[in-house]
Order: C-alpha cells, then sequence, then structure tokens
C-alpha cells in the first residue's frame, strides 16, 4: 500500500478520534471533570447501534439521534449521581475526585457490558459495509467518508453553538469565569448539568461510527485514552483544535505504521503526545496559556 | 535521628510478630493474603510520597512497577540471586523515572496525571508486543519453590519502604515536599528548589514500586509478561492512599488492609460479578468520603455541630464571639 | 427599597459581618466606605446572592433574597459589578454585553438597552467587536458597568470602582453614574475604599469596620465629620 493510502486511512481514524473526544473537550474544558469512563459510555452508544440495527434494521447514521437523546439522559443520570458533588472543590480535588470516582464507573460499565453482550467482538454490517469509491486512485470507503463529513459537521456545528447561541454563550460563560456567569443570571448548576449531558450526548455520534467498525466490552478505555490526548493536544478549551488534532493525529499514526508495522501505532502517538506534552502543554490551538 | 520514642513501640510489637508469624503459623492462605496486602502497602507508599506529599497526581505507577518486575524476573530466570535481581529491578525503575520525570515534572496538576498515565500505556502496549505470553518459571525453581522467603522479602521490603520514607517525610526534605504540595508558588518564592524535590521524590517512589514488582516476579510462578503492566495498578495505589488518607504514613497501611479485605470478600463471595460491586462500592468511597478515611471524625464532628446549632463564630483576630 | 437587616456571614468558620444592616434606597445612591478586610465585598456577594447570610434577611421590595442563588438574584432587580473589573476574556464587547441580558426579560429588550448603553458609553460602541482583555483598565470598568446594566437592574451593587484605574477616568465614571441614577432611577449602591469619592457620589453613606457598621448619615455630612476626616482622610 503506499503512502497516500495509508494517509487516506489516517484521516479516517482521526476523523472517529475526533467524534469521540469531542464530548470529552467540552467536559474537561468546561468544567475541569476528568471523565475516564468517557470512552466506555461511546462503548455503550455503539452497543445501543447494534441493538437499533439488529432489532429495527435501523442504519447506524440513522439511529444517532435517537442513541443521541438516550445518552444525554445517560449522562444527566451520571452528573446528577456522581459528579454534582464536586462542583465546589478546588481543581485538584476536582481532577482527583472525577478520576477515581470514573474509574470506578469504567469498572462497572465494562463489567456490565460483558454480562449483558458477552465478550465478543460484533459489528454492524450494512449493504455499505466495505464498500468504497475511488477517488484520484484513492481507495475511500463510503463508511469513511461518511465519518469525515460527520466529524466537520459535529465539530463546526459544536463551535457555532458555543460561540452563537445564548445557551452555547452560557456554556462557554461559565468556562471563562465562573462566578461573574452567576451574576448574569445564568443558571449554572442547570447549565453545567445540560452540559455533561451534551458532552455524553456527543458520543452517541461517535458510538454510532464505532459500531460500523468493532465493538466489544474492552474498548471503552483505548478511546478514552485516544479522547485524553486528542483533548490536550488541541489545548483544553479549543473545541475546533480537537478535529485538527484528531487529523493530525490520525495521519501521524497510519504514517508511522508504514514504517514500524501496526502493532506499534499506538506507541508512536503516545510518545508524539508525551513530547508535545512536555513542549507545548497548552496545547497546539489553546487559547489558554500555562492551564 | 529520634528512634526509641513511644510511639514506636506499637509498631515494633507488629513487626516483630510479623516476623515470628511464619514459624508458628502455617496457614498458606493466610500468608498469601498477608504477601499481597504488603505488595500493596509498598506500593501505596511509594506513591504517597510522590502523590500525598509532594502533591504530583502520578497516574503512571503501573509503568515503575512493570519495570520493576519485568528486570526482577529476567535477572533472576537468568540465573542471578534474587536479590540483586531485585535491586536490579529497583534500579531500572529508578532509572525509568529519572529519564522520564525530568521532562514531565515540568508539568502541573492534570497534564502530569495525564502525561504519567500515557507512559504507563505507552509501557503495556509495547511489552505487549514485545513480550506477548506468559512466563514460566524454570523448572528447579518450581521445585524448591517455597513461600516463607517470598514472605520474608515482602516484609523486608516493607520495612525498608516505611523506614525510608517516614525518614524522608520527618526530614527537612519532607517539610519541602510538603510546601511544594500546599502551595508550589509560594513554596519557590521561599526559596525552596522545587524541581529537585520532585525528581527525589520521584526516584523514591519508583525505586519502591520497582521493588515491589520485583516481589511481584518473585512470588508468581507464571503470569503474562504484560501482567505488571496493567492499568489497574495504576489505580489501586491512589485508591488505597485516598481510602487510608492521603500524606500519612498509617494511611496506604490502612487503606491496604481495608482494600485487601474488601476485594477478597467480594472475591470470595460474588464470583463473576464481582468487580462490578467492587467498581460500584468504589465510587460510594469516594463520593461520600471526599477525603477518604481519615476525614471521617472530621464529618462526624461537623454533623454534630450542625445538629446542636452551635454556629460560634470567630473574627479575623480568632476571637470568639456569641 | 434594598435591605439588609442584621445578617451576620462566615467564610468558613470565619466570621465577617456582624449583625450588619444597611438600607439601600430606590433611586438614591448610597456608599460605603471602610478599610481593606473591613467586609465590603463580602457583604456585596452576600446582596447577590455569592455568599448566604447564616442569620439575617435581605429584601428588595417585597422580595426576600438572602435565601435565593444568584441568578434569581439578578432577576430580582438586583445586578453586582465584582470587583477587579471581571469580564469575559475571550469574549468580545457585543458578546459581554449581550451576556448581560441574559434573562429572558432583558432578552427582549436587548436591542433597545444595547443602544442605551452605548450611549452612555461610546467607547464601547467603538470597540464592540474587540476581545474583552484587550481594553484599556478604564475602558473594562465601563463595560463591566455597563454589561451590568444590560439586565436592567432596580439596583446597581459596584465594588471597589476605583481600583487601579487613573483618577480622571474614576471621575468620568462617576459623572455618568450620576446621570444614570437621574435618568433612569437605577439604585446605586458603591462600596470603596476611596472615601472622597464615595462621599461625594452619594446621597447617604455607611462606614464598615472589623464586619459591624460603625456610622451612616448623609454623604455630604459624613465627608465633614470629625471621624471621618480622621480615620479616613488623614486630616487632622
Amino acid at each position: 500500500m503506499e503512502m497516500g493510502q495509508f494517509i487516506t486511512y489516517g484521516v479516517i481514524n482521526g476523523a472517529i478520534y475526533a467524534l469521540v473526544a469531542i464530548g470529552l473537550g467540552l467536559i474537561m474544558g468546561i468544567m475541569g471533570i476528568f471523565n475516564l469512563a468517557h470512552g466506555s459510555l461511546a462503548m455503550i452508544a455503539a452497543y445501543i447501534s447494534l441493538w437499533f440495527f439488529q432489532s429495527w434494521g435501523i442504519d447506524p447514521f440513522l439511529s444517532i439521534p435517537l442513541s443521541m437523546v438516550i445518552l444525554f439522559v445517560l449522562g444527566i443520570g451520571i452528573y446528577k449521581g456522581l459528579f454534582s458533588s464536586m462542583k465546589k472543590f478546588s481543581a485538584g480535588q476536582k481532577l482527583r475526585n472525577s478520576m477515581l470516582v470514573s474509574f470506578g464507573l469504567v469498572l462497572v460499565i465494562e463489567n456490565l457490558a460483558v454480562l449483558i453482550w458477552t465478550a465478543n467482538e460484533r459489528r454492524v454490517n450494512t449493504t455499505y459495509s466495505g464498500l468504497a469509491f475511488d477517488f484520484a486512485g484513492l481507495r475511500v470507503p463510503y463508511i469513511g467518508l461518511g465519518t469525515i463529513l460527520l466529524a466537520v459537521v459535529v465539530i463546526f456545528g459544536l463551535h457555532a453553538f458555543l460561540k452563537r447561541t445564548f445557551f452555547g454563550r452560557s456554556i462557554w460563560a461559565i468556562s471563562q469565569d465562573y462566578q461573574c456567569a452567576k451574576l448574569m443570571g445564568i443558571n449554572v448548576d442547570r447549565t453545567m448539568l445540560i452540559a455533561f449531558g451534551i458532552g455524553v450526548g456527543l458520543t452517541a455520534i461517535a458510538g454510532a461510527v464505532i459500531s460500523l467498525y468493532t465493538v466489544s466490552p474492552s474498548i471503552g478505555l483505548d478511546w478514552v485514552n485516544k479522547s485524553l490526548i486528542l483533548v490536550v493536544l488541541a489545548g483544553v478549551g479549543s473545541i475546533d483544535g480537537i478535529l485538527f488534532a484528531g487529523l493530525l493525529l490520525g495521519i501521524l499514526e497510519s504514517v508511522s505504521a508504514y514504517f514500524v508495522g501496526v502493532h506499534y501505532t499506538g506507541v508512536v502517538s503516545l510518545i508524539i503526545f508525551l513530547l508535545i506534552l512536555m513542549f507545548r502543554p497548552q496545547g497546539l490551538f489553546a487559547k489558554k496559556v500555562g492551564r | 535521628m529520634r528512634f526509641f520514642q513511644k510511639k514506636m513501640v506499637i509498631p515494633a510489637l507488629i513487626v516483630a510478630f510479623l516476623f515470628f508469624l511464619p514459624l508458628f503459623f502455617k496457614g498458606e492462605y493466610y500468608l498469601n493474603m498477608l504477601c499481597t496486602l504488603f505488595l500493596y502497602v509498598i506500593l501505596s507508599q511509594s506513591w504517597n510520597i510522590l502523590g500525598g506529599y509532594t502533591g504530583q497526581i502520578n497516574v503512571g505507577q503501573a509503568a515503575f512497577f512493570g519495570i520493576g518486575a519485568l528486570v526482577t524476573r529476567l535477572l533472576w530466570t537468568s540465573g542471578i540471586p534474587f536479590v540483586p535481581a531485585l535491586l536490579g529491578g529497583g534500579l531500572s525503575s529508578v532509572i525509568l523515572s529519572l529519564l522520564i520525570g525530568i521532562p514531565a515534572l515540568r508539568l502541573r496538576g492534570h497534564y502530569f496525571a495525564i502525561g504519567t498515565l500515557s507512559v504507563a500505556w505507552i509501557a503495556l502496549i509495547t511489552i505487549e508486543n514485545i513480550f506477548p505470553g506468559v512466563t514460566f518459571l524454570p523448572g528447579k525453581y518450581v521445585a524448591t519453590y517455597s513461600l516463607l522467603p517470598r514472605y520474608y522479602a515482602f516484609l523486608i521490603i516493607l520495612l525498608s519502604a516505611v523506614i525510608v520514607i517516614s525518614l524522608a517525610v520527618h526530614s527537612r526534605m519532607g517539610l519541602a515536599m510538603e510546601s511544594i504540595r500546599d502551595d508550589e508558588e509560594a513554596a519557590q518564592a521561599a526559596g525552596v528548589n522545587i524541581f529537585k524535590y520532585k525528581v527525589i521524590a520521584f526516584a523514591i517512589s519508583s525505586f519502591f514500586a520497582g521493588l515491589a514488582g520485583g516481589g511481584f516476579s518473585f512470588f508468581h510462578v507464571s503470569y503474562y509478561w504484560s501482567m505488571p503492566f496493567a492499568l489497574m495498578w495504576c489505580f489501586e495505589p491512589i485508591l488505597i492512599t485516598f481510602i487510608g488518607g492521603v500524606g500519612t504514613i498509617w494511611g496506604p497501611i490502612i487503606g491496604s488492609l481495608c482494600y485487601v479485605a474488601l476485594k477478597e470478600s467480594f472475591a470470595l463471595t460474588m464470583g463473576e460479578i464481582n468487580v462490578l460491586i467492587f467498581g460500584a462500592v468504589f465510587i460510594f468511597i469516594i463520593l461520600f468520603f471526599p477525603k477518604g478515611i481519615i476525614g471521617i471524625p472530621e464529618k462526624i464532628r461537623e454533623h454534630l455541630t450542625k445538629r446542636m446549632g452551635t454556629n460560634v463564630g470567630r473574627d479575623v483576630l480568632g476571637k470568639s464571639q456569641p | 427599597m434594598l435591605s439588609i437587616k442584621e445578617i451576620d456571614v462566615f467564610h468558613g468558620d470565619l466570621q465577617a459581618l456582624w449583625s450588619v444592616s444597611l438600607d439601600i434606597k430606590d433611586g438614591a445612591i448610597t456608599s460605603l466606605i471602610g478599610s481593606n478586610g473591613a467586609g465590603k465585598s463580602t457583604l456585596q456577594m452576600a446582596i447577590a446572592g455569592l455568599l448566604r447570610p447564616a442569620r439575617g434577611t435581605i429584601y428588595a421590595d417585597q422580595i426576600r433574597l438572602d435565601n435565593q442563588p444568584a441568578h434569581k438574584v439578578v432577576d430580582a432587580g438586583v445586578s453586582m459589578v465584582p470587583e477587579g473589573r471581571r469580564l469575559f476574556p475571550e469574549m468580545s464587547v457585543l458578546d459581554n454585553l449581550e451576556m448581560g441580558a441574559f434573562s429572558r426579560k432583558a432578552r427582549e429588550r436587548l436591542g433597545e438597552t444595547l443602544e442605551w448603553v452605548y450611549d452612555v458609553f461610546h467607547i464601547l460602541k467603538e470597540r464592540s467587536r474587540q476581545r474583552a482583555d484587550t481594553l484599556s483598565g478604564g475602558e473594562q470598568q465601563m463595560l463591566a458597568i455597563g454589561r451590568a446594566l444590560m439586565s436592567l437592574p432596580k439596583f446597581l451593587l459596584i465594588d471597589e470602582l476605583s481600583l487601579g484605574l487613573a483618577p480622571v477616568i474614576v471621575q468620568r465614571i462617576c459623572q455618568i453614574l450620576k446621570e444614570i441614577n437621574k435618568s433612569k432611577g437605577i439604585g446605586i449602591f458603591v462600596v470603596e475604599q476611596n472615601v472622597r469619592m464615595a462621599l461625594a457620589l452619594a446621597d447617604y453613606g455607611y462606614i464598615i469596620e472589623n464586619g459591624r457598621i460603625t456610622g451612616q448619615g448623609e454623604g455630604q455630612a459624613l465627608l465633614n465629620s470629625a471621624e471621618v476626616k480622621e480615620a479616613y482622610l488623614g486630616i487632622n
């Protein structure tokens, strides 16, 4: 396979990573909550897409609105149950406690998933799975194309939401100055609750795409790891940066696969991540310095 | 050095008891449990010196535990006696921590946590690829396998960990570390060389984590090469120290006792779903005791004063006014 | 009228306000003077709903405020300009102002309120697309006040207006505040270390020391009183 093809696959992978990471970016950037269970939630979303497909034949791309609602509700429940008590914590305490609590959640979710769905790998097979079209000599799978389009739409859509709508801007305001936001008449508690729900709801989109590739109960930690890398790469607080960071990571991984083989791509991306952390910890696109 | 204080009597008695225990009590199951307990205490104490005392939340302890296990296992099974192999493991952990630590310690707060987690992840993936599969003890080692040397190895490592860490913590170095935890900028302004102390704490932390790993590789007859690198080893010491009380010497000890007891009772009674229930309990503990078990007396006190409506104010000078 | 009756406010275990009572009349300018750490900001935060008094009550006319969260206090017509010119730094001037009109009521009249605020503070109109953190100190203070005005408050609370600003700018702002007070009848409560400015501006003033109100009176009278002269103006 030549380099161009590798890069194409890299772009597609990058788009998937970005779709998964975007919800986490919203949550970590606005609320300072380190949710290790984020990947596990994407895993649940994937299973839900799978279920919609197997029970009613609904295509994963089409069942997204439905699974978004389900995950939004789940997200609100999780916030209310687990994270709302951490509102008043200092940044360090919130970091540590949310990390630990969400780790417990990962254990619960993954084991529940094994019990309900067994540890086997599954996947949605649609009529277009595995089919591709030819673009300038490169093979572009239909699913891949759909993923890229979706990623672009979601991320720019979220950006517009946060910067143009009143409610979106209230979320943005809270991330800049929590107390001031209250003084504007913003019901900060309720807004954070909804923002968290949105962050989780966004994983539904990622889940739908993931269901077209592979789903199993153990993928959660891998996904949250990738998401964390993207959030930090982009810079905590940067939403558009996540798309670019995702594409960058995807391409770098693919290109390195060309040289070191597929098994070590994870290592390569982690090393790149570590390097960036050391030399530019505010991320590639952050507006806030030294956060 | 302040040896022979009154408060050392009880710990000394406990240690003596533990030393002589295997001579008259042969219950293998319980000795095994104690070994596991010792392992967790060592690992948590090692995490605590960097996390609890110096305030740097390291989520990558599995990497150091794993390297210690790997190197010790390799050295020991190739014929080198256990003790040098163990020290080799500890040393390799320290080298790793210096390699990573020097750049990573410049990161603050969540970046350090994420960075160390990534290191542990890299280590895990790399080992899974270079050493897939299981490591078996060579035949003659299995034939001569006895629990007692393992027990004593763990006990001695534990004692050295507790002693070294106690000494460090009660010295000026410990004071510096705590000042870094409490307010890094103020410490720096007061002339504390932050970077130096963070590196020292990291080195001590990784050394003992490596020794714990060495103990692990000595103890288990066969295991997947990647097992000591599993991410669980990152989170367990944090949880344990948290339960028992961050930034104290007894914290990891109490925490380990609770943790091991809990884990074991779940494993025994619940079969398949034990990890699930365990996760739920984990969540419960953190939500209701955000400061760990050490925070319980404080919580009770708060609850009582609220009940009785005593809201005694103190003004800026600290004088009580009704 | 905004009436504060005998409130005690704590910061953790430490008591910051001791049985503080204060009245802020409609359409008047009231000042609270005191040295650093006397409890001025604490009082404002308690009124705004950011802190809850342990004892006592706060009423805005018939509406009880002390048991409400901050966003409900804004709905009741009380808007605070916090100390230090805190704005939303990443947002533009226009965005900041629009955030001030977040409540449903204010949003409906956003257009006309915005025009009025631009009229009062011309410079904000010029800089409407600029990021808030690129403005000068004086401009930022104007933006902070303008933003608070966007919610169409009955009472405007201003914390440490003069801190870090050049006297000329402070004068300008005081003039503007007087105008707003007259033209729209907004009650203004100013909390200040700059005694001269605060009492010259005020119709009525209060003095706070160590969390207790130790004096009150008409602005001018207070300014001329012996104790104020000695304690705060350094005149013997």
